[in-house]
């Protein structure tokens, strides 16, 4: 186990700059998560720390040795990839004592710690078999298994579950997270979906064109995000964000006036936002803010509702049913502590 | 069955037929000579009155003029097949990692010359080949003409083998660098199994372009213990009155080997050659 540090880690390809100046400390144990949209700089961030890609400038420290010009084999790290990556050739039990044989260790050893991980990872009825032969939920645990075996002081995961079907993929990740509580190794899982990074993370790192935007954990990211961009990438439905004025402790948009809490300076251009399962609702059209209903999804649980003002869709979430229908007036009362406010201009939390 | 599907059906056997006799005629031609006496060789008719194996028999115990090195000239054409077929096999495989895995630097430029070499038919290269050869005093010896087959045989190996490298996943290469392999290990250890296929068909393609090569092995080598099968079967043309039921039957063990190679790693010869042929 060990802690990893980033210090103003960048990367180029060819005149192309891909990561800023990245600066992150990841702390012993811990499961921290990099998360943001396709082209973040994520994976890359990923494979300069397992050694697969140069590091233009910068440090990167693994227990606080500088690994930069360090081989991937001799940085004790182990990989999770989203294609899995086997060895087509080699049986299961091959392809996780694969790293083991190659440092020599003894038939015995290799042996014990391979059916070891195969019992954390419930595949000993598999170690005869060749990945072919597997379904992917068992691939994916074969490649665990694989860096399991190896006891590294990193795991690092790329977007292991992408390839797995939506059930399968929410189990897995159930096992993961039992996994990483059984042995507590420090980990490093890059991701593009936020409910991955949410259930997750001790720690998210929100990424956005090469840069950290915000780092924290899940809930402080969720409930105080700290600009737009972190507000509409974590959580889902996304958060309902509109333009508007502040004044007298509230924000003019959309021929209304929205509660919140946060402060502005008095006729500053905003932008305000609220989440879809912030707002009560209320037929009545007496009290609230008067909507009417587009769409009508029912999930069982919860009811998601597109509703529009003006131009503006929103997304609201209730609990229960809804007997709402299409064309219907629907009157919204935003809760006020909940709404978030950010500067029109630089998008920053307000 | 509609009637544009019977018009496509009729359309590939009137192809298909024409193909089929045009290449078994000749065959056909061999064998009839080789079960034929001396005599009812040439009578024009589609099966001999009195089929014998006595041709094979005259073959086998070298019984006739041309034929006192058989069994010498067959072994050199194995020896100097081998040896192309594992040369060659060896060269390319060792190019196609560097290149295409390890992405060493001029790769490029090697794929390019390889690609070049095509453009100047074997032929040409024939003289100055002889040259070469002589100036390091290798005529004569069955190592000059493995040379040359390899010369000619390796550019389009590499083609052919770094064009299926690139198909490996390239995460195979990066898993096994981070489980701790050196690239002798990955080459060895993941490398080769995975391209078993390529490399049967390479070292099939490059055994049997060596078999069949008459021209630089008759420029080559010159003595009647050096020569393989090939220019010792030429040797029968020499003679006015030549066995033409000999040179048959002798044609016909010839070509033996390659069928039975060709038989046995067809699966190889058609998925591996085909491999690089288009970007999937």
């Amino acid at each position: 186990m060990a802690s990893v540090a980033f210090s103003r880690v960048e990367k180029s390809f060819g005149h192309t700059k891909v990561l800023h100046g990245i600066s992150l400390e990841i702390a012993d144990g811990e499961f921290m998560v990099l998360v943001g949209p396709s082209g973040c700089g994520k994976s890359t961030l990923l494979r300069m720390l397992a050694g697969l890609e140069e590091i233009s400038g910068g440090e990167i420290a693994i227990d606080g040795r500088v690994v930069n010009d360090l081989d991937s084999k001799d940085r004790d790290i182990a990989m999770v990839f989203q294609s899995y990556a086997l060895y087509p050739h080699m049986t299961v039990a091959e392809n996780m004592g694969f790293s083991l044989r190659l440092r020599n260790d003894s038939k015995a050893r290799i042996e014990d710690r391979v059916a070891h991980a195969a019992r954390i990872l419930n595949l000993g009825h598999f170690l005869k078999r060749y990945p072919r032969e597997l379904s992917g939920g068992q691939r994916q645990r074969v490649a665990m298994g694989r860096a399991i075996v190896r006891d590294p002081k990193v795991f690092l995961f790329d977007e292991p579950l992408s390839n797995l079907d939506a059930k399968l993929r929410v189990a897995m990740r159930a096992e993961i997270k039992a996994l990483h509580q059984r042995l507590k190794t420090t980990t490093v899982y890059v991701t593009h979906d936020q409910v991955e990074a949410m259930t997750m993370a001790d720690r998210i790192a929100v990424m956005n064109d090469g840069r950290i935007e915000q780092l924290g954990r899940p809930l402080e990211l969720y409930d105080r995000p700290a600009n737009l961009f972190v507000a509409q990438f974590i959580g889902s439905p996304a958060m309902n964000v509109f333009d508007g004025v502040y004044r007298n402790g509230a924000v003019e948009a959309l021929g209304a006036r929205w509660p919140c809490n946060a402060r502005a300076n008095e006729g500053q251009s905003v932008k305000y936002g609220i989440r879809p399962v912030h707002f009560d609702l209320a037929f009545d059209q007496t009290a609230g803010i008067e909507t009417e209903v587009v769409v009508v999804e029912p999930m069982g649980a919860e009811t998601e509702l597109v509703v529009r003002i003006g131009d503006q869709s929103l997304t609201v979430v209730t609990h229960g049913r809804s007997s709402a229908g299409p064309g219907d007036k629907l009157s919204l009362a935003p809760s006020a502590k909940h709404a978030h406010l950010f500067d029109a201009a630089s998008g920053l939390r307000l | 069955m509609t009637n544009r599907k019977l018009l496509e059906e009729a359309r590939l056997w009137l192809i298909g037929i024409p193909v089929l006799l045009w290449t078994l005629i000749p065959i056909y031609h061999i064998f009839l000579f080789s079960i034929s006496t001396k005599d009812s060789a040439f009578s024009g008719r589609l099966w001999p009155e009195h089929p014998t194996l006595r041709n094979f028999g005259t073959v086998f115990k070298q019984e006739h003029f041309y034929l006192h090195n058989f069994w010498n000239q067959i072994w050199n054409s194995l020896w100097i097949a081998v040896a192309v077929g594992a040369i060659t096999l060896a060269i390319a495989t060792g190019a196609a990692f560097a290149i295409s895995r390890l992405k060493v630097r001029g790769g490029r430029t090697v794929m390019n010359a390889a690609l070049f070499t095509y453009f100047i038919p074997a032929a040409f290269l024939a003289v100055p080949m002889y040259k070469a050869m002589g100036n390091y005093g290798l005529l004569n010896s069955r190592w000059s003409l493995v040379l040359a087959m390899v010369t000619i045989a390796s550019p389009y190996a590499i083609w052919v083998l770094k064009q299926a490298s690139d198909k490996l996943p390239w995460e195979l290469d990066e898993a096994a660098r981070i489980d701790g392999a050196t690239p002798l290990q990955l080459f060895r250890l993941v490398y080769l199994p995975l391209m078993v296929p390529s490399l049967v068909a390479i070292f099939t393609y490059a055994l049997l372009l060596a078999w069949n090569e008459y021209l630089y092995a008759f420029l080559l080598l010159s003595h009647e213990n050096t020569i393989p099968l090939a220019v010792g079967l030429g040797h029968f043309l020499a003679s006015d009155d030549s066995p033409w039921e000999i040179l048959m039957a002798t044609a016909l063990i010839y070509g033996m080997p390659p069928a039975a190679i060709y038989y046995a790693f067809r699966r190889y010869m058609v998925g591996g050659l085909t491999a690089g042929a288009v970007k999937a």
